[in-house]
């Protein structure tokens, strides 16, 4: 690689882009103009806010116990934090309608319309509503009550059933008919649904509904309590309840509740202070401990808080956009303005020319970023500081990120960066044009902001595993650098996610490289994609195995098969007994491994693949791989336990299920062939003929074999779902993948696959034997409590013998594999 | 316009091949080494309508310093896969194509500094100044400032292109636009060049004076490859020439040998004829390969 080419590539690129208006405005002048603009828009939103009065009607306001709550058509002033509150609660009761009506000009005419005949008007229906809102919420409070009852006298009937029953004990009980209960539930929902439908239509927020005789029962409690005159059995006055209607679906509903609700608290305390001071008792008798809360936080510390929230999003999603434009421009634009060729011609390689234009779309990626997080901050700050009351004041004062912050901001901006930059000029090499550049933002964005919704989730922080995922690692590692106040439990994780993130970067620039070197990439004709001629083409010209995107197709088919069938299994297995579960359970796996993985494959493989056979390399392989097939899953075994035993801190626990299914493996239940074809048999065969079968055939159409293996490997991989499998999966498939390719056969890979799962089913079958024959003080193997160990001359030995046996496979191809290979690349 | 260009290019070329008659001779006495070599020449590549088609089918010819080449041949014919390959920009399926004594596929860098390509694909950049946009590929073969600022100040004399040396790509006419190509071509001084249709879409003054640049380009004793689908041009331009249709070269040869070989004075109809007695060809064949 030539450096001089390209700084001289690299500098005429950024030249180019800041001659372009477009880009100038998008990577400059809209973070400094934009966001100010957006400031004001906010500041001028704010001030011509006012919030709504909403509507609470009371009835039998007569009845409510002093002190008064309603003063003049509102809450008193005495029950919020500022008094002006009190006009955005508008009360109606019967009695202001009256006094609306009182002050009707007395001759009125009927069409006449003033505006108090239409307040009164509007406040009469509103209280007619209110009515007959009472009386349907009484009729519910009936049925509900009957409910109770009917519920508790059917419980004591069914355990009188059940004891005499049990003498009989005649196999299950019959279900009982259970046709009043029914009914009446019937009969609650519908009543509930007609209260609700009144509600929305009747114009209110919040009824307040107080019963008759409320007033005197509260006020005979309190005379009670004073004359000490309540025994345990509570022979006090049964206070009836005082019911508020709202419905918290309704957002306008929902606040003015809210604001009801601290209201009547603030109001029932006094109550409660009253009724103490008559009981003559301390008022702290309600707060016995009364625990004192002490916030530490320093305004420095809220503020990181807030940062870590925001920055690590918005750098993300601001590097990525920053990343694209540009990229589209210099790929996809070149192409589309016929330069690329001149280009193509010149003495710098296409490896030169690429790093060239990495490295603009990298500066202007970082510029992006940089500019809209100064601008974002400088606009906020201004804001808060001329803001004061509102949203914006209630953040309080933010002070800067520290100096350190900062650093930190700017080091792990330059991996993300790199990450999008390459990212996107490798898709953008791709697009013919500029327009179809475009189109790829969309699905970039959604999965980015996917991602930074998730980093900014408040309970997600940083862990080994996280650490090492793409984007997700910078982005937790950030937040935590900027908002957790002991940086230093954090650095740990700088090295990890600086060295994994440099990889995914490294990585996509290798697949732009790649793209970039391709000539059906680099001169795909512009011509009208049409849907027809491409399945007539694949239909009907297909080739003797699949083509790479096939096999790509194949694995997304099976993966969407998997994640649609999710629920439907897990619906069957809801209601199933336990006694009965573990026997859906294998037949389900069964099916699964059958129908969603297998099939799709032999489908797709019949479909789309001239010839079957060498498709799914159905050919009988010589005796060597077979016997590598058989023996290397014995020697890999302690390798593969004792490695995924040292990396278990690495990964997230394994969710529920997973045990239950490692759990059926111990049970004595089932018989131990049925467990050995579901675990050993079926997958060996199933997952073979689709991971190494048509997958691998696929991946490998272009003679690209390490590619090929590697691919398949993490689709084997990825299609175990869970972390550890996935790991272990991936590792196992690079091995199945190099047996199938060496042996041109799938048969030694199943029988790999069987004998590899086999020893697991046998394992846990006998795991009391084999845990007896085990002395503990046994220089290969220990058994501790649920774990094998396998010591280090075991590891020794296994480690040579794999490290041969692999090595022999791998200078080994099969005359018929050098054939294939020959004949796909010439 | 002719002489005074003639009188640029000399002394364009005595400053850097020793002389416009030197140079010549210099390349005379390597006259029997073939600068550009192409053998059985093949390329394929996979088509969403047509299958797996065949852009060029054993294509062999050589050039000579001082020579040009004429490619003939319709649209889609493979003349610019060919000399896309000569390039280097596509990777050849079959056969071997040298530049210079350099094979295309092995040493594709080296290939690429001998030679100067010219293309309709081959645009100028619309945000940068002809002066600049020429400076930029000089500096990418790797010329020294020094020499490389003298280079372009004489290259902008010999094509007259002084009022393009400071406009953007954008604000130029098709002529301007081709000035510049040919400047990017030459700049390095390279002993093959390769023009692909250079006179497509210009104006006869244009066209005219892109001719009399190519023919002035030979006289240094440059190998140059020059293709085109107008006759007339080929007539007065090429040493050689050799009609290529379907990928295949159906004939090669001097305009002379040629109207000999077929006895058809007229170019034009020589064209035509070859191509139909092509078809013809393939329509016999085509039953046979049916019936095997």
């Amino acid at each position: 690689m030539n450096w001089r080419n390209i700084r001289l590539i690299f500098m005429r690129e950024v030249r180019d882009l800041l001659r372009d208006r477009r880009t100038l405005f998008m990577v400059f002048m809209m973070p400094l103009l934009l966001y100010p603009a957006l400031g004001i828009g906010m500041a001028q939103m704010m001030l011509s806010y006012r919030e709504k009065v909403r509507t609470v009607v009371v009835l039998g306001e007569e009845h409510l116990p002093p002190p008064p709550l309603i003063v003049e058509g509102k809450f008193a002033g005495r029950w919020f934090s500022e008094a002006k509150e009190t006009s955005q609660l508008e009360v109606v009761t019967p009695e202001t309608v009256n006094s609306l009506k009182d002050q009707l000009p007395e001759n009125s005419g009927e069409g006449v319309h003033t505006r108090e005949q239409e307040e009164y008007e509007r406040q009469q229906t509103l209280v007619q509503h209110a009515r007959d809102l009472q009386k349907v919420n009484n009729q519910l409070q009936k049925l509900e009550q009957e409910y109770e009852q009917l519920v508790v006298q059917e419980r004591t009937e069914r355990s009188e059933d059940a004891s005499t029953e049990e003498e009989a004990s005649s196999g299950k009980p019959a279900p009982k008919p259970e046709t009043p209960l029914v009914e009446l539930q019937k009969k609650i929902t519908q009543t509930r649904q007609e209260l609700s439908d009144l509600f929305a239509s009747s114009q209110m927020q919040v009824l307040i509904l107080v019963p008759e005789g409320f007033a005197e029962a509260i006020e005979k409690t309190t005379q009670l309590i004073a004359e000490r005159n309540i025994t345990e059995e509570g022979n006090a006055v049964s206070v009836p309840s005082l019911t508020v209607l709202h419905n918290n679906a309704d957002q306008k509903s929902q606040i003015a509740y809210s604001r009801v609700k601290t209201v009547l608290a603030l109001w029932e305390a006094d109550i409660l202070k009253e009724r103490l001071t008559a009981a003559r008792l301390p008022e702290s008798i309600t707060t016995p401990v009364n625990p004192k809360s002490v916030d530490l936080a320093s305004q420095q510390e809220l503020s990181a808080n807030v940062w870590g929230t925001i920055i690590p999003s918005l750098l993300i999603i601001m590097a990525m956009t920053g990343a694209f434009y540009p990229a589209v421009d210099l790929a996809a634009g070149e192409k589309e303005r016929g330069t690329m060729e001149t280009l193509l011609i010149c003495p710098a390689s296409r490896t030169e020319i690429v790093w060239g234009k990495f490295f603009t779309v990298l500066s202007f990626s970082i510029s992006t970023a940089i500019l809209n997080l100064v601008s974002i901050g400088f606009t906020t700050k201004y804001m808060v500081s001329l803001g004061g009351g509102g949203t914006v004041g209630m953040l309080g004062v933010i002070t800067p990120p520290s100096f350190g912050a900062i650093c930190w901001v700017v080091i792990l901006l330059i991996p993300i960066s790199a990450l999008f930059s390459a990212l996107s000029f490798a898709l953008a090499t791709f697009a013919r044009s500029s327009k179809e550049g475009q189109y790829y933002l969309t699905p970039m964005l959604a999965v980015t902001t996917g991602l930074t919704v998730f980093c900014a989730s408040p309970a997600v922080e940083i862990t080994p595993f996280y650490s090492i995922m793409p984007v997700i690692g910078v982005g937790l590692l950030l937040k935590g650098l900027l908002s957790s106040p002991d940086v230093s439990t954090m650095l740990v994780y700088v090295l990890p996610v600086l060295i994994t993130s440099t990889g995914y970067s490294l990585l996509a620039l290798w697949w732009a490289i790649d793209q970039f070197g391709r000539e059906d990439v680099l001169f795909r004709e512009a011509e009208r994609f049409s849907i027809v001629l491409w399945i007539r083409q694949l239909l009907r010209e297909k080739q003797a195995t699949p083509t790479f995107a096939e096999a790509g197709l194949c694995f997304l088919l099976i993966m969407l098969l998997m994640f649609a069938t999710m629920k439907i299994s897990r619906d069957m297995m809801d209601p199933i007994e336990k006694s009965a579960a573990p026997m859906v359970m294998l037949k389900l796996l069964l099916i699964h491994q059958v129908a969603l993985i297998a099939t799709p494959a032999l489908i797709m493989g019949v479909m789309l693949a001239r010839n079957f056979r060498l498709t799914f390399k159905l050919y009988w392989p010589s005796f060597p791989y077979l016997l590598v097939g058989a023996v290397l899953p014995f020697i890999l075994h302690p390798l593969v336990i004792e490695l995924s035993q040292n990396l278990q801190w690495f990964f997230p626990p394994l969710p529920e299920q997973v045990e239950q299914t490692l759990a059926l493996m111990q049970s004595d239940s089932i018989n131990p062939w049925l467990l050995l074809l579901t675990f050993a048999v079926a997958p060996a065969i199933c997952e073979e003929l689709a991971f190494r079968g048509f997958i691998l055939s696929g991946l490998a159409h272009h003679g690209r074999l390490g590619i090929a293996i590697v691919f398949s490997s993490l689709a084997f991989g990825l299609m175990h779902m869970i972390p550890q499998q996935v790991f272990n999966a991936s590792l196992l498939g690079l091995v199945l993948g190099l047996l199938c390719l060496r042996s041109h056969s799938l048969l030694p890979g199943v029988l790999f696959h069987f004998v590899n799962n086999a020893i697991e089913v046998v394992r846990e079958l006998f795991h009391e034997q084999i845990q007896s024959s085990i002395s503990p003080g046994n220089p290969f193997v220990t058994f501790t409590e649920t774990e094998y160990h396998y010591h280090w001359p075991t590891m020794v030995i296994c480690f040579v013998l794999a490290s041969a046996l692999i090595y022999w496979l791998y200078q080994h191809p099969s005359k018929q594999a050098q054939a294939a290979l020959k004949s796909s690349t010439g | 316009m002719g002489n005074s260009l003639r009188r640029s290019i000399c002394r364009y070329s005595e400053r850097y091949s020793g002389g416009c008659e030197t140079s010549s001779r210099r390349y005379v006495k390597e006259r029997d080494a073939d600068m550009i070599r192409v053998q059985d020449l093949s390329k394929s590549f996979a088509d969403l309508k047509r299958g797996q088609v065949k852009a060029l089918d054993s294509v062999s010819f050589e050039v000579k310093p001082g020579e040009i080449f004429g490619l003939l041949g319709p649209n889609g014919a493979g003349k610019t896969t060919c000399l896309r390959v000569l390039s280097t920009v596509l990777k050849p399926t079959g056969g071997l194509a040298e530049v210079a004594g350099y094979s295309v596929v092995d040493h594709p860098a080296q290939v690429r500094a001998n030679i100067g390509f010219m293309s309709g694909n081959t645009g100028i950049y619309d945000r940068m100044t002809g002066r600049e946009m020429v400076e930029y590929f000089g500096r990418l073969y790797g010329i020294n400032e020094v020499e490389l600022q003298t280079r372009i100040d004489d290259i902008i004399e010999m094509l007259q292109m002084e009022d393009v040396a400071e406009l953007l790509g954008s604000k130029m006419s098709t002529g301007m636009k081709q000035k510049v190509s040919i400047a990017r071509t030459i700049i390095h001084d390279p002993p093959v060049l390769i023009f692909d249709e250079p006179t497509s879409g210009l104006d006869v003054l244009v066209a005219r004076a892109v001719l009399k640049t190519i023919e002035l380009l030979k006289d240094q004793g440059k190998s140059i490859i020059f293709s085109t689908h107008i006759m007339r041009e080929v007539e007065k331009l090429c040493d050689r020439i050799a009609v290529i249709y379907k990928g295949q070269i159906l004939a090669s040869g001097s305009v002379k040998e040629l109207e000999e070989r077929y006895n058809e004075p007229d170019m034009e109809e020589l064209f035509f004829e070859l191509i139909r007695l092509h078809e013809a060809e393939l329509a016999e064949q085509k039953p046979i390969e049916q019936n095997g």
